[in-house]
Order: structure tokens, then C-alpha cells, then sequence
């Protein structure tokens, strides 16, 4: 009888969260707003998305219905939705140590899945939030607003690092063999970055923003930053070159040596920026042991990537009069799986205390049951069942970023050009002599969007 | 037992009652510390401070001395990494100006009105042309006012440190001298709880 009641209390509790990502895996909520993306038609499956805006995830929800808006060209509305994103991340930065709520849900995370404790994001999507809110801002014609979301990107791209430096020391690694070639999978997945929030992409969109707004010293320290990251890329090492010499920097002379003479604007000539974004990035699989205790069945579930996913292709751009090749800057995919891999060691000690949590209750009810009569079996067969459809891997992450961002920079003569990305459709774009035709193009597969302004 | 339960449900009612959100008015003037953002203090407290330092100025007594000069106010560049309404901050700051009876302003920020409302008064063919304004007829301003507010945040664990910055000048736009500059600091910091919800 007490445990058909404590059953049926569970499976209530559990009601109520049917509708976000406890049961429905968060992949499968966000995938037919991604196929709608991927069409010219309008967007009309977001508003279950928003719904939850208002609840635990809100932070992750707003997020994807600000890109959802933003991919589609609504940029007042996806900084209306950026905001509340903010807005979330700063309440988790002025929560007191001891939270009374993270205790609280860390606690049901012990008998459910850790999909209960509230989502907020790694050091990257909080980072390229505030970055896509500047080019929210930007394309609204607010340039100061603008600016000011840049240097709330900087100002995360160093405190996020503080922040994990610290929560790196306090996370002891945990031996156990499965899990250990996960980690391996990952290490090698996650290539050559070593962190996940140091963005290569971010630097160069604050660099563009701060260059083309006045600040030229700023965009240096920026583009530095970026090179560093990712130093193979032709077109940062030419604005470095560049801009070495106009602020003559000591630096110029030795990146002169190193890159080779910058290109300067001839006259009549203006800049244009291609920044592309190709794809979405990748969804977390979960990974699923299976194993006996106290003889019921357990589960443990944990998120992971799948690493067969193919290589993005270099855009060409045609229609300027040369085809050019953009250059990829940041790989988001590999930023994701360094922050899983970030985020593993927490999530398995939690995962452990849910193991034991889950596997007590079981030999709880299956041993009162034993002991009474077989009636009550069906209880215990219940508790395992609750156990095993409860243990879901947190498989939360915005998804709606793209996969890749790759750039282009270079200059034209003024007049208006044909721009084409691989075999999208042309769109028109106009060059000014001694101005900055910024482009961005957001191509999501099977359709490419292309956003311009000039400055 | 039956009074120990109605107690229990006029304290619950009490308890419950006491939580219901509430409007009220406040001293408009009143320090306001709901979070570390730039709030209604800080902007007091910058338009005071400039307000008093430029009027007490020595040579901007002279300057006023027998005259009213005429000033325009430049956009406050906002280069903190907050979204701040500094065209408040201008209009508080030359608001005490004018209100002080030593000078008179130019607003930049309705020429366009302005130039809208002359364009009909002389060409709608609407307007008696005896009583029409004509072109060209404006007072030149002699001084600029402008500003910048910056500001330094850093966050270590529990504590926010924010600083703000804020410079004004006054430049004679037919010397470009600056006859007058000053700054207004304002820090704030902002520690959280050990325990809360």
C-alpha cells in the first residue's frame, strides 16, 4: 500500500514535467523547428519553444527562439528574446552560493535525471549570445547598443575562464573504463581547442564591430586573440598586417615578415565582411549501460556525440568578380564537445549518487514485496520500470547554432554585385566606396539567407 | 484541537496575505540599490556633481557673469558595457543648466522638427508669409557640452565590482579651448549571499 501510494506520488510528480525535456528528449523537441529553418517558408512551429521560455529552461529556450528569430531576419524580436536570455544568465550569477533551489533540484536529479536541474548554458553559448545580440543590435541600426554587447562578450571571455579554471580544480576525475574511452573519443573529437569558451569566431565578430564602429586599437587586441586561436587563417593575419601598420604597433614589421604586405582599400574602392555560418550544429546521443543491482534492473545514461559527423565544406563565394574561398574561423561542434567533456566529471558524480539512489528504492520495494505477498510485485516491477524510462541522458544544448563560421574580407570597386554562396541563390549587394558592406550568410543546408548592411 | 486547527488556519491566511504583491509610491530621490546596474542614483548624482562643478567654476563665473552663453549639448558617448540611456543623463544635466538662469541651450536633437515645421510655415503656401519664420534666423551656439561615461566591471566568484566614469567638458567651438571638464566616480559593489533561494 505505501509503496503503491510513493509510486503513484512519483508518477504525478512526473506529469507535470511531461512537456519539456525530463521526458521528451530536447533533440527531438527542436528538430522540426530546424527542418523549418532549412525552407524559405515562414517559421511556425516556434511557439512551443516559447511557451517554455517562462520555465526551468527558460534560459535555453530563449536562446533558441532568439536565434530562431534571428536566422529569419526578425532581429527586433530575437533581441527581445536574446534579452530574457541575459537576463537569466545574470540571475544565475546572483544566486547565492548556497541556493536553496539548485540544492532542490540538484536533489530531484537524484531520483529522476539531471534534465530537472535548470538548464544554463557552457561558456560559449553565453558568449555567443551576447555576440549575436551585438549583430542584433547593429543590424538595427544601433551601433552604440552594438558596442555594448561586444564588450560584455569580452568582458564573459575572461570571466568565463576564471569560472572555469576554479570549477576545473574542484572536479576530481573518475576511473571507470567505459567512460574513460568516452573521454578519449571526445579528446580526440575536440581536435585542437583546449577550451570551450575561447572562440575564435567571437573575437573576430567583436573585432569587425569594434574596426568598423571607430575603434580600431580594440579590434587589434581583438583580431590578436582570434590569430591565436586560430592561426591559420589567411584573412585575420591581413587585418592584423593591416592594422599593425595603421596604429603603427611595434608588432607591424614582424607580422609584415610573417604575413606579407597587408592589402589596402584602393580609391573607389569599399571593404566588404562575408561572415558564413553553414549548418547546425551537432545534437548530444546519449549513451546507455545497462547493469544489475541487488538483482533489478539499473540504467545509467550519460550524454555524449556521436563522431561520424561529415566535415563542412568551405564555401566559394562567386559573383565579385573573383571567386573566393572563405576561411572557417571556429568549428562550434568542437566547442561542444569540449565543454561535455568539461562538463562530464560533475555529471557522473551526480550520475553515481543516482545509480545508488534509484538501485535503494528498488531493493526497498522489492524486498518489502518479498516479504509480504505477490500482490504487491507489481510494485516492484513498477519501481524498475520507473527507474530505467526515468534515467535520460541530459541531452540539452542549443541547437540552433550553426556548425561552422567561416569569413571573407576583401576590397571591391563600388557598384552593385551578384553574391552567390556555393549554388544558393544570387542576392544583391552593394559596395560603397570608402564604406564596410557587412554580409552575413546563414546557410542551413538547403537554404541560404543572406543579411546586409552597410557602415 | 478544533482551536488549535483555526488558529493554524488564520496564521496560514495571515502568512498568505502578507506575500501579496503591492504597489507604492517612493521618494523619486531616494538611493536605489536593486541591483549594480546604473539606476536613478547614479544619474543624480552625475547631474549634481557636474551641474554644481561647472556653475562654482571660476572662470565659467566670468564667463556668465554678464552674459547668458549659448550652449548645445552633444551626445554622452555611452562606452560602459550596459545599455544606458544617456540622453537622460544630457537631459537632467541641461535641465539644472537652464533652470540655473545662466545659460540657454540649443537642442540638436529636434533640428529636424524644427527644419519640418520652417519647411511648412514657408513653402506649404498654407501660412500667412507676414507671420512665417524665416530661414536662417537661428542663434549660433558658442560652446559645446559632451561627455563620455565608461566603466570597469570585474567579477570574482561572489562579489561584482562595477565603476563608473563619467567626463564632461565644455569646448568654446570658436577657439576650441576647453573652458571647463570635470568627472564624476561612482563604485558599487555587489557581494551575493551565502545562502538564499
Amino acid at each position: 500500500m505505501k509503496n503503491g501510494l510513493l509510486i503513484s506520488l512519483l508518477s504525478l510528480s512526473l506529469i507535470g514535467c511531461a512537456f519539456n525535456s525530463i521526458f521528451i528528449n530536447y533533440p527531438s523537441q527542436i528538430a522540426p523547428i530546424k527542418a523549418q529553418l532549412n525552407t524559405n517558408k515562414p517559421i511556425k512551429a516556434a511557439d512551443n519553444i516559447l511557451d517554455n521560455i517562462s520555465g526551468a529552461d527558460g534560459l535555453l529556450y530563449a536562446q533558441e527562439a532568439g536565434r530562431v528569430a534571428q536566422i529569419a531576419g526578425d532581429f527586433t524580436a530575437s533581441q527581445h528574446y536574446y534579452q530574457h536570455a541575459v537576463s537569466a544568465y545574470l540571475k544565475f550569477d546572483n544566486k547565492a552560493t548556497l541556493s536553496v533551489s539548485d540544492v532542490g533540484a540538484t536533489t530531484s536529479s537524484l531520483f529522476l535525471n539531471d534534465n530537472v536541474i535548470p538548464y544554463r548554458g557552457p561558456g560559449y553559448e553565453r558568449i555567443m549570445l551576447h555576440q549575436y545580440q551585438a549583430l542584433n543590435y547593429l543590424f538595427s541600426g544601433d551601433q552604440e547598443g552594438a558596442l555594448v554587447e561586444v564588450r560584455r562578450s569580452n568582458n564573459l571571455q575572461s570571466s568565463e575562464q576564471a569560472r572555469y579554471q576554479q570549477s576545473n580544480k574542484s572536479v576530481q576525475a573518475i576511473a571507470n573504463g567505459t567512460i574513460d574511452a568516452e573521454m578519449d573519443k571526445l579528446d580526440q573529437a575536440a581536435g585542437s581547442i583546449n577550451s570551450s569558451f575561447l572562440n575564435a569566431y567571437s573575437y573576430y565578430i567583436t573585432g569587425v564591430l569594434h574596426e568598423v564602429l571607430g575603434e580600431p586599437n580594440d579590434a587589434f587586441i581583438d583580431y590578436r586573440k582570434a590569430a591565436q586561436i586560430s592561426p591559420n587563417n589567411a584573412y585575420i593575419q591581413k587585418d592584423l598586417v593591416r592594422l599593425a601598420k595603421q596604429l603603427s604597433m611595434p608588432q607591424a614589421d614582424e607580422f609584415e615578415k610573417r604575413w606579407g604586405r597587408p592589402n589596402l582599400a584602393k580609391k573607389g574602392q569599399g571593404e566588404i565582411i562575408i561572415l558564413v555560418e553553414r549548418g547546425f550544429v551537432d545534437e548530444k546521443q546519449s549513451l546507455t549501460v545497462p547493469f544489475r543491482i541487488h538483482d533489478n534492473w539499473q540504467t545509467a545514461s550519460l550524454a555524449t556525440y556521436s563522431f561520424n559527423s561529415p566535415p563542412v565544406a568551405k564555401g566559394k563565394i562567386t559573383g565579385l568578380g573573383k571567386t573566393l574561398t572563405a576561411a572557417p574561423i571556429a568549428n562550434i561542434d568542437a566547442l561542444a564537445l569540449t565543454a561535455l567533456k568539461e562538463e562530464l566529471p560533475a555529471a557522473l558524480v551526480r550520475q553515481a549518487a543516482r545509480i545508488y539512489a534509484k538501485s535503494e528504492m528498488a531493493h526497498k520495494v522489492s524486498s518489502d514485496s518479498k516479504s509480504r505477498s505477490n500482490a504487491t510485485e507489481l510494485s516492484a516491477i513498477a519501481m524498475q520500470i520507473f527507474n530505467v524510462v526515468t534515467e535520460q541522458a541530459d541531452r540539452r544544448s542549443w541547437l540552433t547554432l550553426p556548425k561552422q563560421a567561416q569569413i571573407v574580407r576583401t576590397y571591391l570597386d563600388q557598384g552593385q554585385y551578384s553574391l552567390q554562396l556555393d549554388a544558393s541563390t544570387p542576392s544583391k549587394i552593394e559596395v560603397k566606396s570608402g564604406k564596410t558592406t557587412l554580409v552575413w550568410v546563414i546557410d542551413t543546408g538547403n537554404y541560404t539567407r543572406f543579411y546586409t548592411i552597410i557602415i | 484541537m478544533k482551536h488549535a486547527k483555526l488558529i493554524f488556519l488564520l496564521a496560514a491566511t495571515i502568512g498568505l496575505t502578507g506575500c501579496q504583491s503591492k504597489v507604492e509610491y517612493g521618494d523619486a530621490t531616494e538611493v536605489e540599490t536593486v541591483n549594480e546596474n546604473f539606476g536613478s542614483a547614479d544619474l543624480q548624482a552625475i547631474a549634481t556633481k557636474m551641474v554644481d562643478s561647472m556653475l562654482t567654476f571660476p572662470p565659467v563665473m566670468v564667463l556668465t557673469a554678464n552674459d547668458r552663453p549659448i550652449i548645445f549639448v552633444d551626445k554622452i558617448k555611452n562606452k560602459t558595457s550596459e545599455h544606458i540611456d544617456t540622453e537622460s543623463v544630457t537631459d537632467s544635466i541641461s535641465n539644472k543648466l537652464l533652470r540655473s538662469g545662466k545659460f540657454r541651450f540649443i537642442d540638436m536633437t529636434k533640428v529636424d522638427a524644427v527644419r519640418k515645421q520652417l519647411d511648412y510655415q514657408n513653402n506649404a503656401g498654407m501660412v500667412d508669409p507676414s507671420t512665417a519664420i524665416s530661414f536662417g534666423r537661428q542663434i549660433g551656439a558658442k560652446y559645446m557640452l559632451y561627455g563620455n561615461l565608461s566603466s570597469i566591471v570585474k567579477q570574482d566568484g561572489s562579489t561584482k565590482d562595477v565603476y563608473y566614469k563619467m567626463t564632461m567638458r565644455l569646448m568654446d567651438l570658436e577657439t576650441g579651448l576647453i573652458e571647463w571638464s570635470d568627472e564624476k566616480e561612482i563604485r558599487k559593489v555587489r557581494s551575493t549571499s551565502f545562502l538564499g533561494l
